[in-house]
């Protein structure tokens, strides 16, 4: 039968759909360590419905299949019937479960319509982790080919393409649009920044969204700015200058080659960490998933661009100014940054000593809603009114109840997504990182400050914009 | 009726208990094997044992659950304390266990066992109610989910009815029959059906942070199985 989702797929082999299923679950169940996870949650049979609450999809459709739980069960079904004794002898009996092409065509849309947050494991009674199910889920149905089109091409470019990058920015653009920041940054904020390119012996080799540098100027002349004042020493690599990590969407063997890209990129330059730009999924697949692929404790550290601003103010050697951002400023919280408990008070601090008016939406921090665009779907356009009108259904909620005026989502994708969600729920809201605000906020050191003339702007100009 | 209660209290539970414990033990080892190999391939093997610790331990203890459904929360927690304490502690019971078990134990006195036990039977009505009336829970419950709890309120109610024969409607003996006999049974389905998470459950938060911890070659040995390593993205 043809598969039918609500996500463009590209042309895929469909005969036989059950069997290739089965074989690429049982490939991985005997290379992975999901085994045990899924055995637990098959045997505790956590049904309740409890994780219901916690789901800003279910929320918003009140559908038994967005209930993390039932979704979950998708998977734990053929789980139990084809990789268990009693599911086995069952069969064997004359009943259950028999897997079909509907029922696989049913996991391929509902583990997309899940955003990956992993709310829902801290209200499992059991404490069942339905995330890792669902990224299970997605992983399987990869290997049938059952991916959005809009994951597969970008990490197909990423991997194999003439960019190596997933937003197809050929290096010569990279390099003129860092240039551009240089200038802007110096006729805007009246500050000398600098993007080095492939400076062997750095301390940090920056691994931005790549998407930064076509969408979010600011981020990167924030970033710039931070390292220029506090003397960093960093560089952009030629050779793999994305961060974006698609893998951890719906794939371990594209997550292992992408995050084996980036430590090969150090290696190359010869550094001696990954420093990731504002984005969640990057972090989160860096810090994670370097050390697993990569040699454990021998890989590259991984720090996030918030860490080290954050570490820089509090050592003293960035000044920031205390409450210039004038306007209501609220924070929202990557999930794959906060969930765990990563990051969640360095950006606040930082908020809380350059705003005037910051406010923080509710629930906050590790509790946090996701944007609505989490686990890869924000970059599927065309299901945009389901992830903005639905999935971001409350967070639309949040940042009204907030009455801020600037939400600051330190990560490309929730950028975008929270953009579109202020401009679906015609919020009177705009979308900013956390660097755009430090670069207005900044009190740089005399070595970065240009020489004002009369076509330069005021170096401040830019908090009355704020 | 005698003959009957001599042999559910004896062959009967002795059999029972040695499905359960053997069943238990069992599935205590597997989870254990489980764990120990997965950590051993991972390849990133360093767990952080604190916050898995701390999550554990806020799982065991399950205020988060009053949070938002505070109702099922309460009623989660009474029929959890009644249905693990009063097997254990109440001191028919422990003498039943000394029958099998030559090891001596603290009891609850008679009121404590008795508000436990009500405790219980209005917690596992709650959960029923909350099963059969709320949407969510309606749609996803199954036979097993129903079938389970029904054992386990015929099991407290019987007992109950056992211990106060002046409240009881039917005959005190009858009742220690049926009691006796469903206890059998609740032993012998507990390693087998989803009451297995008593056993499971301070394991899960471990095992979920080790599902994480992927083996270093889990991908390209997985691109291998499949015969995909030449296969471009």
């Amino acid at each position: 039968m043809a598969i039918s989702c609500s996500y463009y797929l590209e042309d895929c082999d469909t005969r036989e759909l059950p069997r290739r299923f089965l074989e690429a679950f049982a490939a991985i169940l005997s290379h992975s360590n999901y085994a045990p996870v899924l055995d637990a949650a098959a045997r505790m049979k956590a049904r309740c419905s409890r994780c219901a609450v916690s789901c800003q999809v279910y929320q918003a459709t009140g559908e038994l299949r967005d209930i993390p739980c039932e979704r979950s069960e998708l998977l734990l079904k053929v789980y139990r019937r084809y990789f268990t004794l009693s599911g086995n002898l069952k069969a064997r009996l004359g009943g259950g479960f028999v897997l079909t092409d509907e029922h696989i065509n049913r996991m391929a849309e509902d583990f997309y319509r899940c955003t990956a947050c992993r709310r829902c494991k801290f209200d499992c009674p059991m404490g069942i982790d339905h995330g890792l199910i669902t990224h299970l889920g997605r992983w399987i149905l990869a290997e049938l080919g059952l991916t959005p089109k809009a994951l597969v091409v970008a990490t197909r470019e990423q991997l194999e393409g003439k960019t190596l990058n997933t937003s197809a920015i050929p290096v010569p653009a990279m390099k003129d649009t860092c240039e551009f920041l240089v200038e802007d940054c110096e006729d805007l904020h009246g500050l000398k920044i600098d993007f080095p390119v492939d400076v062997e012996g750095a301390e940090y080799v920056f691994f931005a969204a790549v998407s930064d540098y076509l969408m979010e100027p600011d981020t990167l002349m924030g970033n710039a700015a931070v390292m220029m004042a506090t003397s960093g020493s960093w560089t952009i690599g030629s050779g793999d200058f994305d961060g974006i990590n698609y893998g951890l969407f719906y794939s371990d063997r594209m997550l292992d080659r992408i995050v084996s890209a980036e430590v090969a990129e150090v290696k190359r330059l010869k550094a001696k960490k990954i420093l990731i730009g504002e984005c969640g999924h990057a972090s989160r697949s860096a810090k994670f998933f370097v050390p697993t692929f990569c040699g454990g404790d021998k890989a590259p550290p991984v720090v996030n661009i918030m860490e080290y601003t954050y570490d820089q103010w509090q050592a003293g050697k960035l000044k920031l100014k205390k409450g210039v951002i004038k306007e209501r400023v609220t924070y929202h919280d990557p999930c794959n940054i906060s969930r765990s408990g990563w990051i969640t008070e360095q950006p606040r601090e930082i908020l809380k000593h350059i705003c005037a008016d910051f406010v923080e939406m509710t629930p906050n921090r590790e509790d946090n809603y996701c944007c609505g665009g989490g686990g890869g779907t924000v970059s599927v356009d065309e299901i945009r009114e389901f992830r903005t009108l639905i999935g971001g259904k409350t967070k639309a909620e949040q940042i009204r109840r907030t009455g801020a005026k600037i939400c600051v989502s330190p990560c490309a994708n929730c950028k975008k997504q929270v953009a579109e969600v202020c401009e679906d729920h015609k919020l009177d809201c705009r979308v900013s990182g956390l660097h755009d605000l430090i670069l207005l906020a900044i009190d740089a050191p005399d070595f970065m400050k240009i020489p004002k003339s009369d076509e330069n702007e005021p170096a401040d100009a830019g908090i009355k914009e704020a | 009726m005698d003959t009957w209660i001599t042999l559910a209290r004896g062959p009967f539970f002795r059999i029972a208990l040695a499905i359960c414990v053997l069943g238990l033990g069992y599935r205590l080892g597997v989870v254990m094997w489980q764990l120990l190999s997965s950590w051993l391939r991972a390849g990133d093997q360093r767990i952080p044992v604190r916050a898995v610790f701390k999550a554990t331990v806020k799982w065991m203890l399950p205020t988060h659950l009053f949070r938002l459904r505070p109702v099922y929360g309460l009623a989660s927690l009474m029929f959890h304390l009644g249905i693990l304490l009063v097997p254990l502690f109440f001191t028919g019971h422990v003498r039943l266990w000394q029958a099998s078990v030559p090891v001596a134990w603290p009891t609850l006195g008679s009121g404590l066992a008795d508000a436990l036990s009500l405790a219980a039977i209005a917690g596992l009505v709650l959960i029923l109610l909350g099963r059969l009336l709320v949407a969510a829970s309606r749609d996803l419950t199954t036979s097993e989910d129903v079938w389970i709890l029904l054992v386990l309120l015929v099991l407290a109610v019987s007992g109950y009815w056992a211990a106060h024969p002046m409240s009881s409607p039917f005959a005190p003996r009858g009742m220690l029959l049926v009691h006796v006999l469903v206890g059998d049974l609740a032993l012998i389905l507990t390693p087998l059906t989803k009451i297995v998470h008593c056993i499971i459950y301070p394991f899960t938060q471990l095992l979920s942070e080790i599902g994480w911890h992927f083996p270093a070659a889990s991908g390209r040995h997985v691109a291998v199985s499949l015969a995909k390593e030449q296969e471009p993205v």
